[in-house]
Formats: structure tokens, sequence, C-alpha cells
């Protein structure tokens, strides 16, 4: 290596370098280790600290709202709480992931009211009240098909479109409808939005089995680690030969099927289709979304934060209602948190650099 | 793998024009297994051209390609990579937000055995074991396969995509500069990788401007000046001097 470098230096090709000592190399290499293994361990440190930050501000939010209001830490209060916030979280799982994937999907409100509608029509026209709720679903997972095709192969932007699909389907739904409401009832149809088991509300149930299985699929299968690989650097995963315009496709599906879902929940829940159902539900799933972690840019997120942050916003949302405050009040509180998340992201992200 | 009558790539009088410029012009080229092959020249001189070309980034205007002696072309570079060559990049196809471990598997995640595995669940820890196998095999250091690889060092991420490659079985391995961007400590860590990976009998390419680097690494060196082959130095036959001398052409001139 030294005569190597000799004669390097004697014919000019390179300069020399002024400290060519192996030793020094090789502690210049372990001192690089060590420093990457102590950021290493800082930025884990700060991702664990964005959790339990989140984890605080529930408890904090229940110790005010306990504080506040003697009828909060009741179980038919809670049981409520958590029912009614269940509709939110089961769209909250699926838009987490389509969210790790790098899309985004504004429309569910829209897919709500379509779905009631629809099922509203059909019920009028003498259809079997279960087959009208398939036949909304399908008109559900259209729209998500829409919204993938868009997204997907024409390469528009996922908030573009499904800002036009939300506002088709939201007129679409007005115009079916006329604004009127159809009584449903009947078949059992209403134990979807307000039946029991066990005196625990059915969409608790709904809720937690979408969850564990949209967590199961994000942290333990092949499919989640492809969604996350989507998000994150699309052109790594085309080169491992996931398809990842597969991927988004479905996901757009899964996250409008989900919607639909939830629009017949609260159809049933209501007792009666209408067009406006899907109106609180809009920016509530994707400040639960944001607030829960996941980050817009792709590649990250976590159903964990997710369920947290739904828990978050089902408290402030039911203590505020026990409290008497009005939903404008609501609005202003969950537009804080969310900005505040975005900030704390932006902040660990920084940091890690 | 050693069969070495019939080389695993060759280049037969590649040529490549834009209009009425040519950028290589009836370039032939072998490659063995297990034999690392320098591919040096000034700028401009064709390098990246041929690369692009090798690995079906770029079609070939005339000329053909051989994979293991039988002929091919490639229209894109996933169809050079189903035939196991694969190009890393300087600018690695990594997912940042993905461990290690995960990105080795990306694409080939080792599943669970029985139901859970049917349904898609896959197997973390033989993952991680066959993960540090494979990065071991290499003499590959890093602090787990467990660490993301957003966090990792520019020469560590080369590591694993080096080992990705190897892993997923590549024939032939295309570094387009792997140490340009890499301290010093690193880019000689990539160098012992690559004498490794050749061990495999896996058969490289090293686009590098380090000289000093292609003479101790290379078996062969060839060298390209404006858009020929110029010459093919074989190990222990040169100097670094003879290097230069052939890079700027002026071997050509005291001929």
């Amino acid at each position: 290596m030294t005569d190597l470098n000799e004669s390097l230096v004697a014919s000019g090709a390179v300069d020399q370098p002024t400290l060519t000592d192996e030793a020094f190399e090789k502690e210049q290499g372990i001192k690089s280790l060590e420093i990457e293994r102590r950021l290493e361990r800082r930025r884990g440190l700060l991702q664990r600290a964005q959790q339990q930050g989140l984890a605080l501000v529930l408890v904090i939010v229940v110790c005010i709202m306990w504080a506040s209001s003697p009828y909060f830490m009741n179980k038919y209060n809670l049981l409520t709480a958590a029912s009614v916030v269940s509709i939110l979280g089961i769209m909250a799982v699926t838009e987490t992931l389509l969210v790790i994937a790098a899309e985004i999907d504004i429309s569910i409100g829209g897919v709500m009211a379509l779905v009631s509608v629809v099922v509203g029509l059909l019920v009028s026209h003498g259809v079997n009240i279960w087959l009208a709720a398939i036949m909304s679903l399908i008109a559900a997972v259209v729209v998500g098909a829409i919204n993938g095709i868009i997204t997907v192969y024409f390469k528009i932007n996922s908030l573009v479109t499904t800002l036009g699909t939300f506002s088709i389907t939201t007129g679409l739904a007005y115009v079916l409808s006329g604004t009127s409401t159809v009584q449903i009832q009947g078949s059992g149809f209403g134990f979807l939005g307000s039946g029991y088991i066990a005196s625990i509300p059915s969409t608790v149930y709904f809720f937690v089995g979408v969850w564990l299985v949209g967590a199961f699929v994000a942290r333990f299968t092949t499919l989640g680690r492809h969604i996350y690989a989507t998000g994150d650097n699309v052109e790594a995963a085309d080169r491992s030969g996931i398809r990842p315009n597969r991927i988004r496709m479905g996901l757009f599906v899964v996250n409008s099927l989900a919607a639909g879902f939830a629009g017949l929940i609260v159809t049933s829940e209501l007792v009666s289709s209408a067009p406006q159902i899907g109106d609180p539900y809009l920016l509530a799933v994707v400040t639960a979304v944001i607030l829960g972690g996941a980050s817009l840019t792709g590649g990250r997120g976590r159903l964990s934060g997710t369920l947290l942050a739904v828990a978050i916003l089902g408290v402030v949302q039911n203590g505020f209602a026990l409290l008497e405050f009005s939903s404008y009040m609501q609005n202003l509180v969950t537009g804080c948190l969310l900005i505040l998340a975005v900030l704390v992201d932006q902040f660990v992200r920084r940091a890690e650099r | 793998m050693s069969d070495f009558s019939i080389p695993l790539l060759e280049a037969r009088n590649i040529t490549k024009s834009y209009g009425n410029v040519a950028a290589l012009t009836g370039i032939n080229f072998k490659l063995f297994s297990g034999e690392i092959v320098g591919l040096v020249g000034d700028n401009g001189a064709g390098k990246s051209t041929l690369v692009k070309t090798l690995c079906g980034a770029h079609q070939p205007s005339d000329g053909q390609l051989f994979i293991e002696g039988q002929e091919v072309s490639f229209s894109s570079p996933k169809e050079s990579r189903e035939r196991g060559i694969e190009v890393v990049y300087q600018d690695l196809a990594l997912a940042n937000e993905l461990s290690v471990a995960e990105n080795i598997f990306l694409g080939r995640e080792m599943r669970r055995m029985g139901l859970m595995g049917r349904v898609g669940m896959i197997d973390r820890k033989a993952m991680h074991s066959s993960a540090i196998a494979t990065l071991e095999s290499l003499s590959i250091e890093i602090t787990s396969v467990e660490t993301r690889c957003g966090m990792m060092s520019g020469g560590q991420r080369q590591a694993v995509a080096v080992a990705r490659a190897i892993m997923w079985g590549s024939k032939v391995l295309l570094l387009d500069e792997p140490t340009a961007a890499l301290a010093v400590a690193e880019s000689d860590k990539i160098a012992g990788l690559v004498a490794g990976v050749k061990e495999k009998g896996v058969g490289v390419i090293l686009v590098s401007h380090n000289l000093p680097q292609v003479h101790e690494l290379c078996d062969r060196v060839v060298v390209l000046l404006r858009g020929r082959v110029v010459t093919e130095l074989h190990r222990g036959e040169y100097s670094i001097d003879d290097l230069v001398s052939w890079i700027t052409g002026a071997a050509l001139h005291k001929k």
C-alpha cells in the first residue's frame, strides 16, 4: 500500500492524503460508529416520546373532564362516548393505512352520505334492507375504485381527486334524496348502530375488530411492509417487485368501503337515511390520523397512535357535550390539537437529522 | 460458477449514438463469474452510458448483449434485474423508514409456517437471523438489523444494498461510483465488501474514479476513451501511471 501511494504521488495522479495512517482511519471508523449509535438511541427516544406524549395528552384530557363533570366517569357515559367515537375510529384505521402509503382520501364524508341515501332509496322501493345495504356498499367500492384509478393511473394528487369525488358523492346524495329523509327499520338492521352485546355497544366491537385487523396487517404482515415501503420510497418498492400501484389502489377501495360501512352504521343509528350524515366526520377522521402521528409524506404512522388520537377526540367530544359547550368550541380545540401534533412531528423530524 | 468458458455477461460491438454523436462505438466487453472488472475513463468517455446500456436503462443502437451465452435485449432495468443484473446506485433504492432486515427482504419477506403465514404474517425472527447471516458472510458491520435505514451512514446503506443484491442471487453487480461520497474508512469497507462478493462467484463491474482502489481490487480494467475501449489491462501487468496515461490518451500517442 505504501509503495503504491508513493508511486501515485510521484505520478501526480492523486494528491497526497495528509493522514493515511491506518490506525488513524480505524480510530475514525470506531468513533463514527459510536456517534451513530448514540444518534440512533436519541432518535429512538424521540420517537417513543412522541407516542408517549399522545398518551399523556389523553391522560390530561381525561383528568380535566373527570374533574369538571361528575357524569364523565360514569360507565354508561363512557360506553356512549366509545360508541360515538367508534364510527370515526373505523374510518381512521383505513385512512391511517392510506396515509402511510402517502395518499389521502377526503371523500369519506361524501361516501357515507351516498351510502345512506342509496339504502334509503332502495328500501323505499321495496328492496330488502340487507340487500340494499350490500348494494350501497358496492357503490362505496366503486367510488373507492374511481379514487384509486384517477390517483394512481392518471397520477393526480389524491387530495385533488378525493376533493372532487367528495363533491360529486355529496352532490349525488342530495340529488338522489332531494334532502328528504327515509325511515329505515326492521330485519335487525338497527343492531348495526344501536345494538348491544354484553352491554357494550355494537359499534365498539366493529371498531375494535377493524382496528385489530388493521394493526395486525400494518405490524405483522408482508402487506404491511409493502404499504410502508410504498409510502416511503415508491421507487424502492417498485424495484423490489412490490406493486405499489396495486397497493394504493386496494387501499383506496378498502378506505371507501370502511366509509360506506360507517355510513350504514350511522343510518342504522338514526333509523333513517339522510344526505348530511357525513358532515361531522369529514375532518375528524383526518385529524385523528394526523394527531396519531401518521405523516402525510408517507412511510410513517402507527395504528396505536391512531387509537390514542381517536380516544382523545372521543373524550374531548364527550366532555364538551357534558359541559354543554357548543360544538364550535370543540372544533376549536381539535384544531389546536391537530396543529400541535404537526408541530411536534416537525420538531421530531428535524431533531433526527 | 467455475465455468470460465462462457462469460456471465458479454457485450459485442455495442454502439450507442444520439443523432450524429456516437457515445459508444463498437464496445466489446466480457465479464466472467467471480471476476471484478474495473471500468474507468475520463468524464464523458462513455462509462455511464455503457452502464446504462448494460442494465437496460438505455437501448443500444447496434450490437448484442449476452447473458451466460444467451442473447438478451432489455427494454428496462426491471428486465435486466430479472436476469440477475443488479445496479447499486449512489443514491440507493432503500426505504428509509424500514429496518435493515425489512429492506433486505423487501418484496420477498419470509412468512411464518402454517395458518398465520397463509394470512401473510411475517417471520421476523427468521428474517433477522437470515439477514444477520448474510451481512456477516460479507463482513458488513452494522449496529443492528433492526436499525432504520434512514439512520445509517452512506457507506452502511451502500453495504445493505449490496447485501440485498447478493441475497437475491444477482449474478452481475454493477457498482456505479460506490465510494465517491464516502469517508475513507467507509470506502475501504466497501472495497472489502466487493472482494467478498467476488468470492461468492458474482461478477462485479466497478465504475470508479478511485484509481488506487481500482488497481487494488480489479482483476481486469477496461479503459474507455471517447466512447471506445482503448485497452484492457490485467492485474499485475500495469501500474497506476500506465492507467493514468491510458485514461488521458497519452499512451496512444507514445505508440
